[in-house]
Formats: structure tokens, sequence, C-alpha cells
């Protein structure tokens, strides 16, 4: 699993990530700034106020379940969709006010494939380096380096209808490159695709960002998530952690337990009924219990263990991974302990 | 705005929707072959404006010379076909049952009341359902039967007695110059301007010509932003610095050509194989693109009002309904009661049709046109400029 991203200074910043509603950074530079960004269709609100800053040649990972609230601020942030209040800016710029000026300076890989499936894959890559107003001569300059890059040059003529999932991202991607953005949004470019092209993918969009593209990408994929510099957690539409890969690890240090209880599934249901548990999932036949306080479980336990049905065989602490960041925030566990600590 | 760099980018989205339309092979076909064999079929359909070969029987119940000679004369004519006689042909008579729309009895003794000076009246039973067909098979009877009155009067004219026609001879002058009067028919010298002929095909040529583009180019186009919204591209489309006008012009061109050659491949078949006769065509031209440019405003706007292609076809489904019924397409909108009328002018095919009208068949010049000129150019920019405004994404 690559941590590379993750890696260094990076790791140093942004450290109170329960405050994100601190926006102002004191960084330099920022690229991306979300201030109480809020969308609401009638009575559901999409996305909650969400404040974040960005800065310039990130990779920002941006995690959370499905109906979260990701697509919703990514179609904002281009400009697709208004705002119903806050705001936000790219490069200085309002996102809606001046999403016109704005469209230059962004590609955007929405998450399902929006091509024209008619067209070949030549046809596209010109078709949207005419869009972005690419004089000829670079248009032509660009649509080669394009299929090049993307390993489309031998289906340059084939419908893009035709191609494969994986192709079609790299050509989404393409399209989305083609007039050379600072900026990249991707919205779940891997979702089903083989780990092969995932890993291509991945590549890519690291190479891209050392030559200083700023990439905003949503996730489901936890391993991809370990590669940004840079994550941030939405729940039911709001922000409820952002920081890098390996601080969000370890603020879950001392809560994470295995335990080996026979028989697994009926144990699960028991001790998820626990107080002060937060979550416990099946990992390879061994129960991963994420608990505010394991110590005085362990604790109670080895006064009295309470569950008669169930046989204990023994426990390990075990060191967090992204999946259980992602479980973590994702089903809302940390919520109560925000509350807890007086956050929000 | 750079114009260069707008007109590329209207070329760019332009043949973009080409290579759509291009590679949508049945669509294609469709707009090849649809145009002429429509107009092909239509202009027969329309051509016959006389009732022919509709199925009558008849009875004759007097069987008498003259009643023989009526009904020879009757036969002659190829209005009717003649079907067995079924019922009571002095009761109830069942048309459906038999099969006819028109049923004929020549009572008992016709004949001889012709001539004792008693004529009585032939039994007519007709089909009124179709309210266009009873009047003209009454007319159509009345002409075979006013034809006979004229040759028996004749006959009774050439046979006279040497003593009637002494005494004819012998009546004052003005009294028999006015008994000649009376015996012979009166007639009406008409002239015909316009469409001397009385060719339907010339004045129904608009009504196909935008029965056709409705139905193919406008529905075609309705779905191209609608689609692009189902599809996502429309997403794609709008995160570029396009901008919505360079979207719209760029939609229309394509299809504007398409339907241009359409139009031309319409009044093709009009002039080779109806003969129909094109007058002023600079004028008929403006008259047909501005027409072009309406009607695909109309679809356009369909296109970004609709939310999914199939809402978008049934749009125009249900707006193309009553544009060819009341746009006085295919019968003179004269016919149509006034608040119709008036409710009908809201249609491109109204202001189409009766420029084309004027133009083609009155050859009237550009004052008389001016009024359906200017609503056809009014329809154009409101229908796009509204479609560009309404150029969004499904979810704001």
């Amino acid at each position: 699993m690559s941590v590379k991203a993750s890696a260094g200074a990076s790791g140093l910043r942004e450290q109170d990530f329960s405050a994100c509603t601190n926006t102002r950074t004191q960084m330099s530079d920022p690229l991306i700034v979300l201030e109480s960004l809020t969308k609401t269709f009638g009575k559901t609100v999409a996305v909650d106020k969400i404040s974040m800053s960005m800065r310039k040649g990130e990779i920002f990972g941006f995690l959370g379940a499905n109906g979260a609230g990701k697509t919703t601020t990514i179609r904002m942030m281009c400009g697709l969709a208004r705002p119903t209040s806050g705001r936000g800016s790219i490069a200085g710029l309002d996102i809606w006010k001046e999403r016109l000026r704005i469209r230059s300076k962004f590609g955007y890989v929405p998450q399902k494939f929006s091509l024209y499936t008619d067209l070949t894959v030549l046809e596209n890559l010109r078709f949207f380096g005419g869009a972005y107003r690419l004089p000829a001569d670079q248009l032509r300059r660009r649509v080669d380096r394009t299929l090049q890059e993307m390993d489309l040059g031998s289906r340059k003529d084939f419908r893009a209808g035709s191609l494969s999932g994986g192709y079609k991202q790299l050509l989404s991607i393409g399209c989305a490159l083609i007039h050379e953005p600072d900026l990249l949004f991707l919205d779940e470019p891997t979702t089903g695709l083989d780990p092969v092209h995932r890993q291509q993918i991945w590549d890519m969009l690291y190479e891209f960002s050392q030559r200083g593209t700023t990439i905003f990408v949503t996730t489901h994929y936890m391993d991809e998530a370990e590669r940004c510099s840079d994550v941030g957690f939405i729940h039911e539409g709001r922000l409820i952690a952002k920081g890098s890969p390996r601080m969000l690890k370890q603020s879950l240090r001392e809560q994470l337990l295995e335990v080996h209880v026979e028989p697994a599934m009926p144990a699960m249901v028991e001790l998820r009924k626990i107080p002060g548990v937060y979550g416990v999932d099946l990992r390879s036949g061994r129960l991963r219990l994420h608990a505010r306080d394991p110590h005085a479980l362990l604790k109670s336990w080895n006064d009295h263990w309470p569950f008669v049905g169930l046989q204990w065989h023994g426990y390990a602490w075990v060191e967090p991974d992204m999946e259980d960041v992602f479980k973590a925030y994702s089903q809302g566990y940390y919520l109560e302990d925000q509350a807890k600590r007086g956050v929000r | 705005m750079n114009f260069l760099a707008s007109w590329n980018a209207i070329l760019t989205i332009a043949y973009k929707e080409f290579v759509h339309v291009w590679r949508d092979r049945r669509v294609l076909l469709m707009l090849i072959f649809v145009p002429p064999f429509f107009t092909f079929v239509f202009g027969h359909a329309f051509e016959v404006t006389s009732i022919r070969d509709l199925p009558a029987m008849l009875y004759d119940a007097d069987h008498s010379p003259d009643s023989e000679q009526f009904v020879e004369k009757l036969k002659a004519k190829d209005t009717f076909v003649w079907k067995q006689w079924q019922g009571d042909p002095n009761g109830q008579i069942d048309l459906l049952r038999a099969g006819v729309q028109a049923a004929i009895v020549i009572p008992k003794d016709w004949g001889k009341g012709l001539h004792d000076g008693d004529p009585r009246p032939l039994r007519v039973v007709l089909d009124g359902t179709d309210s266009n067909t009873a009047p003209a098979i009454q007319g159509a009877l009345q002409q075979v039967l006013a034809d006979y009155q004229m040759i028996t009067r004749d006959n009774v004219i050439e046979n006279l007695p040497e003593e009637v026609v002494d005494l004819g001879r012998n009546l004052p002058k003005d009294i028999r110059a006015q008994f000649g009067s009376i015996i012979t028919p009166w007639e009406l010298k008409s002239e015909i301007l316009y469409n001397p002929k009385l060719m339907f095909i010339d004045f129904v040529v608009p009504g196909i010509v935008g029965l056709i583009l409705q139905l193919l180019t406008v529905t075609l186009i309705a779905s191209t932003i609608t689609r692009e919204r189902e599809v996502g591209t429309l997403s794609q489309l709008l995160v570029t610095p396009l901008r919505q006008f360079e979207i719209v012009i760029g939609k229309v061109l394509p299809y504007l050509l398409i339907s241009l050659l359409l139009i031309g491949s319409t009044l093709a078949v009009g002039y080779f194989h109806f003969g129909v006769k094109f007058h002023k065509p600079v004028m008929l031209s403006v008259v047909c693109f501005l027409f072009l440019l309406c009607s695909l405003g109309l679809g356009l706007l369909i296109s970004a009002f609709a939310t999914t292609q199939t809402q978008a076809i049934q749009f125009s489904v249900f707006l193309l309904l009553p544009m060819m019924l009341l746009s006085g397409a295919f019968q003179p909108l004269a016919l149509l009661p006034g608040v119709v009328q008036a409710f009908s002018e809201l249609f491109p095919l109204t202001h189409f049709c009766r420029a084309f009208r004027h133009v083609n068949m009155y050859k009237a010049d550009f004052a008389v046109i001016r009024g359906d000129l200017i609503a056809l150019a009014v329809g154009a920019v409101v229908t796009c400029v509204a479609a560009g405004l309404l150029l969004q994404t499904n979810e704001d």
C-alpha cells in the first residue's frame, strides 16, 4: 500500500482536523476556499456548510459514503450547481458568480462516463479541445500528447462507446486535461475498474500532481485514500474531518481492538450493543472493535465475560488503516465523539 | 468576446452534432427517404378532391323506360360502385349491413309521373357519419337528375306537335324571349385566378413541407439537448468555456442544413412529379429559411425544457398535433372559427403556409407577407434565446 503522497511535511499541518471550520489557514496560496458552502434540494440538505481550503499541488481525497454529498460538492465547485448559501472560490474567483471565467482553469471528470459514445476517441479529444478554444496547432499537439499519455494511440479511431471501462476513464481524464488546467476534479474515477487500470490511473494522477496539477478526487477505495496528501470525510453533507491520512489514522489509535470471539457473527451483534462501542466489523475472521475506551472494556471483560454463548479467545491491538478511518467517519461514529468533546 | 474564437466554437459544436446524425444510420436513411416518399404519398392523397367509387345500391321499382335510362346515366358515372340491393325499399334501410354509403330507390310509377305532370322525388338514403360525403353524393345525384331532365326536355321540344310550334311563333316577342330564356340553363362564366387548374397540390405543398419538417427535424432537434442532459454530456459541455449562444447556434446549424436539404427534396418532388410551379424563388427561400429557424428554435426550446428524451418527444407530438390540424396546412384557415384562427397565429406553420401561398400562388410582393416574416423571425429569436437560457443540467 503506497503512502508516498502522505509522507513528509503535509502530515504536520492542519492538525486540528476536528476544527475544520477554520478555513482561513495560515498556509500560503490556497487554491480552493470553501466557506459554509451549502446546497439543499427541497428539504434535503445535500451539502451542509462545508468550509475548507486546499493548496496548490495537493492531491485531495474526498471520502464519504454514497449519497454523502461528494458529487454535489464537486458540481458546485465546477459551477454546475448553484450553492444555496455560502460561497467558494477557485484561484480567487467565485465558483458561481465568476463560473464562466473559472471554466478554463479546471478539468472535470464526472462519475458517470460522459463523453460522446458515437464519436471516436480522436473526435472526442478534438471536440473538447475545440470547446476549450485551443488554437489549431496547440490542439493538434495536445491531442497527440494526450493520446500518448493516456495509452490511447492505438485506439484513436475506436468509438468512445466501444472502449472498455478503463480506457473510457482514461479518455475522460484526457478530455478533461486537454486544455492543461492547473486543477482537476475527478468524481470516483476508479469505481468499477480493474486493479491494473486503477493503478495506472493513480500513477498518472501522481505524475500530474508532481507536475503541479492540483487534484481533487473522490473515492471509495481506501488504498487510494492513502495516496492522497490530504483527505476529507463528508458525512450527511457535513465535512467531519480533514487531514493527512497518517494523521487521521493516528486519531483512531488506542481505539481499535481486534478481538477473537467465537462464533463471530452473533458476537458482532452482541458487541455492537455495548455503550461506548462505535462499531464492530468482521475482518478476516476476527472482529475489529472500535470503541471510545477499549482499555476499560478489556478491564471489565477481564473481571467478568458477560456473554454466555460466546467464547473469548483473546485480543490484539491493531494499527488503524484507512479502512477503519473510513468506516469510523462514514458511519458517523465520530459524531458522537465530537459532540462529547464539544465540537460543533 | 473574440468573434473568431466564438465562430470556431460554434463550428466545433456543429460538426459534432452533424456527426451524431451522420453516424445514426437509421435516422439518416429516414431523413433521406421519408421526405420524398411523404411528399409523393401526401401529394396523391390530397390531389383527388372529387368523390369516386363510393359503394351504393339502387332499387328500381319502376322499370319504365325513363327509370332505365336514368339508371343508365347514373351507372355511367364513376361516383359509385354498385352493390347488390339489400332491405326493404319502402321501409328501414340498413346502410351499414349492406356495406354502402348511399341507397337510391326509384319509386313505382316514377317514369309515369314525369309524363303526367306529377314528378315524384327519388328516395335517397345517405350515410352522414362523415359530414362531407353525404352532401357530395346529394350533389352528384342532383347533377345526374338535372342532366337527365335536360335530355328529357330536349326530347320534348324536339317532338313538339306542329300546332304548338305555330302557337309559339304567334306569341308576343317578349314572352317568347322570356320563355326561351327560362328553358335555357343559366350558367356561370367563371374565371379562376391564382390556381386556374384548381390543383390542390399547389395549395398543399407548403403544408407538406411543414409537416415533414416538423415531424422529422423538430423531433430530431428536440432530443439533442435532452439527450446530452440524460447521458451526462451536458455537464461536460457546461464546464467548458462554451457560451450558451454558441451551443445553441452550433446545434441549430447542422439541422438547418439538413432541413434545407429536406425542403429541397420535397419541393423537387412537387416540381418534377406533380408539376407544381414555383415563383419568386428568392422570396420563397427567405420564407422557408425563416420558417426553418423558427421551427428549429421551437424544437430546441422543447429540448431545453424537457428533462428526458421521452418527454421531449411527447412535448413535440402534443405541439405538432394542433399545429398540423389548425395551421391551415391542409385546409383553408378561413374555414376555422375566428377564435381558433387567432390561436393558430401562434404556430410558425400558419405563417409559413400563408406566406408561401401568397408568394407562390398570388405572386404577392414583400409588403403582403411582411407580417408573417416578422412573426417567424420573432419566433426564431425568442425560442433560441429561451433555449439558451434554459440550458442547464437536471439538478439545478
